[in-house]
């Protein structure tokens, strides 16, 4: 290792953990500065934190999400050059401390889902006409096997809280804390309608669909599935109005 | 490698809360300066709106990540997307720090300070080279400011720029700021600092405000969340006589005010470079 390699992994040490003996030669004045850095680089990651996570830093509180943030970030440093990566794994993190409040975990979620389809690529979505045009010669066969290729910002997952509730309480200045679980497990869809990220939640046989589309499964192979639980003739009925639906909200980039 | 002609107007950061000011309006300026890692995104609205404000001015791509002092080299992953951004907005140039933010292992995302030693000086020009060649440009490196220097310093942080654009082919930009603070921070003269620039170089000037030092130590803080002080300003009409005209930007990021507040920050800079021009005629 060169010196100026070595001199770097020291300074770099240094600004990672309180504590560790100063390099020779170093002085009072010398660790004065170090802590300037030190100080920014976590005041930078926790404020990065806080951009991205502003209401789940708001439900639970100023020291609670500090507390969060700081472990995230000694458990995981960063090493990506664009600060948007310091955000992943927030999720988990707050699964693990907040495991008792699980609605913690799912606002943040869908705040990360929020964020990703913010910057998401751009991508003109397929149109009911667009599609017709597309499937105008298919045969049966056809729509068995076929796949759809989602929009980059489309992110799904079950809720057990009320989130949708909950983020619009955050909005106001005076939210009061109460109890938003769901009866049973709901899906949550986040996306991104032209410049705008979106959400919404769907029913049960919808999320379950669409979450077997977005893992590659093809179109038949969904039904079935539905099948499975309401019938054939209303599997195909409602898969079609489903279809329908993702075309009008803007989900679907294309056929596979 | 092509040169950078020199292009001597007064511009703005462009941040966030003044998007709207500069999609709608004629906001008086000659050219913003953007984060350059603020949209070094795939898509959505910070490159839509970007892209309008491009239609209007010159836009100037500023970054705090290439890490040109890096031991271990450059990301080619950040170089790729810094060139896929600069072919989409054709900049006036492109500038990054004297510093580094990385390991091989880690990122700070902080500009951590260069110990100007022989050693440092060619690695930072091989990563010049290197960079300069990748992006097939001429690049702006600013000076930073610094809260400690190393025991292991063999020249003057302006000797260090000197000697890194003379053998790089590399443009300079200014941060006057920057030179008061790591002026103040350990001791060296600002003026001193002013002579030894090549003033040839200088292609760029950036103004900012900074935190005073606070009891025992007294280290002033680069923090960009408050006007430009009037030492700044006196050191700033210093440059000017030195260098004649240069582009001139104020640079805020936290604490943003409304814009007019910056606009009339950006006319005193205006007043004080006119009244400074004359010196260099005479």
């Amino acid at each position: 290792m060169s010196t100026l390699a070595a001199c770097q992994a020291d300074f770099m040490a240094q600004v990672l953990e309180d504590g560790r003996p100063l390099p020779n030669g170093w002085t009072p004045r010398h660790a004065a500065g170090l802590a300037i850095y030190r100080n920014a680089y976590r005041a930078r990651l926790v404020d990065a934190l806080r951009d991205t996570y502003e209401r789940t830093a708001r439900w639970v509180g100023e020291d609670a999400f500090c507390a969060a943030a700081a472990h995230h970030i000694i458990q995981t440093p960063p090493n990506s050059w664009t600060l948007d990566h310091v955000a992943e794994g927030f999720v988990e993190v707050l699964e693990q401390l907040f495991a008792n409040d699980p609605e913690v975990a799912e606002l943040a979620w869908l705040e990360w889902a929020m964020h990703r389809a913010f910057v998401a690529a751009d991508v003109v979505p397929l149109d009911a006409a667009r599609f017709a045009a597309a499937s105008a010669d298919f045969e049966e066969e056809d729509w068995g096997s076929l796949k759809l290729k989602f929009l980059p910002s489309v992110h799904l997952r079950d809720m057990g809280n009320d989130v949708a509730e909950l983020w619009s309480a955050l909005d106001s200045d005076d939210f009061t804390a109460q109890n938003y679980v769901l009866p049973e497990p709901t899906p949550m869809l986040a996306w991104r309608e032209g410049l705008r990220p979106t959400f919404m939640s769907l029913t049960k046989s919808e999320g379950q669909a669409l979450g077997l589309m977005l893992d590659g499964v093809c179109y038949g192979a969904m039904v079935e599935c539905l099948a499975n639980a309401i019938g054939e003739e209303e599997a195909v009925m409602q898969a079609g109005a489903m279809l329908g639906r993702w075309l009008g909200n803007g989900l679907i980039a294309g056929l596979n | 490698m092509t040169g950078i002609d020199p292009f001597s107007g007064f511009g703005l950061g462009l941040r966030r809360d003044h998007y709207q000011d500069f999609v709608t309006g004629a906001v008086p300026v000659d050219f913003v300066e953007i984060i350059s890692e603020n949209y070094m995104v795939d898509g959505g609205r910070p490159l839509a709106t970007l892209d309008r404000v491009r239609s209007k001015l010159p836009v100037i791509m500023h970054g705090v990540s290439m890490s040109i002092g890096s031991a271990g080299g450059l990301d080619t992953e950040y170089l790729t997307r810094l060139k896929q951004l600069a072919e989409r907005l054709e900049p006036l140039w492109i500038s990054d720090h004297l510093c580094w933010t990385r390991t091989s292992a880690h990122n700070s995302h902080d500009l951590l300070p260069l110990p100007y030693t022989a050693e440092a000086l060619e690695l930072v020009c091989d990563n010049i080279d290197h960079a300069q060649n990748f992006l097939g440009r001429a690049m702006l490196f600013e000076n930073p400011s610094s809260y400690l220097t190393f025991p292991e310093d063999e020249m003057a942080e302006w000797e260090f720029l000197s000697e890194m654009a003379r053998r790089t082919g590399c443009y300079l930009l200014l941060d006057v700021n920057n030179i008061y603070v790591s002026a103040q921070n350990h001791g060296f003269s600002a003026d001193d600092y002013l002579a030894g620039i090549p003033a040839g170089r200088v292609r760029q000037i950036h103004l900012a405000g900074h935190t005073p030092g606070q009891e025992p130590d007294n280290i002033l803080i680069d923090t960009h969340d408050r006007e430009v002080c009037d030492e700044v300003w006196q050191l700033y009409a210093k440059a000017c006589a030195l260098l004649g005209p240069v582009a001139t930007m104020i640079e805020r990021d936290d604490a943003i005010p409304p814009l007019p507040e910056l606009l009339a920050e950006l006319d005193h800079a205006r007043e004080i470079a006119l009244e400074a021009q004359p010196m260099v005629a005479a």
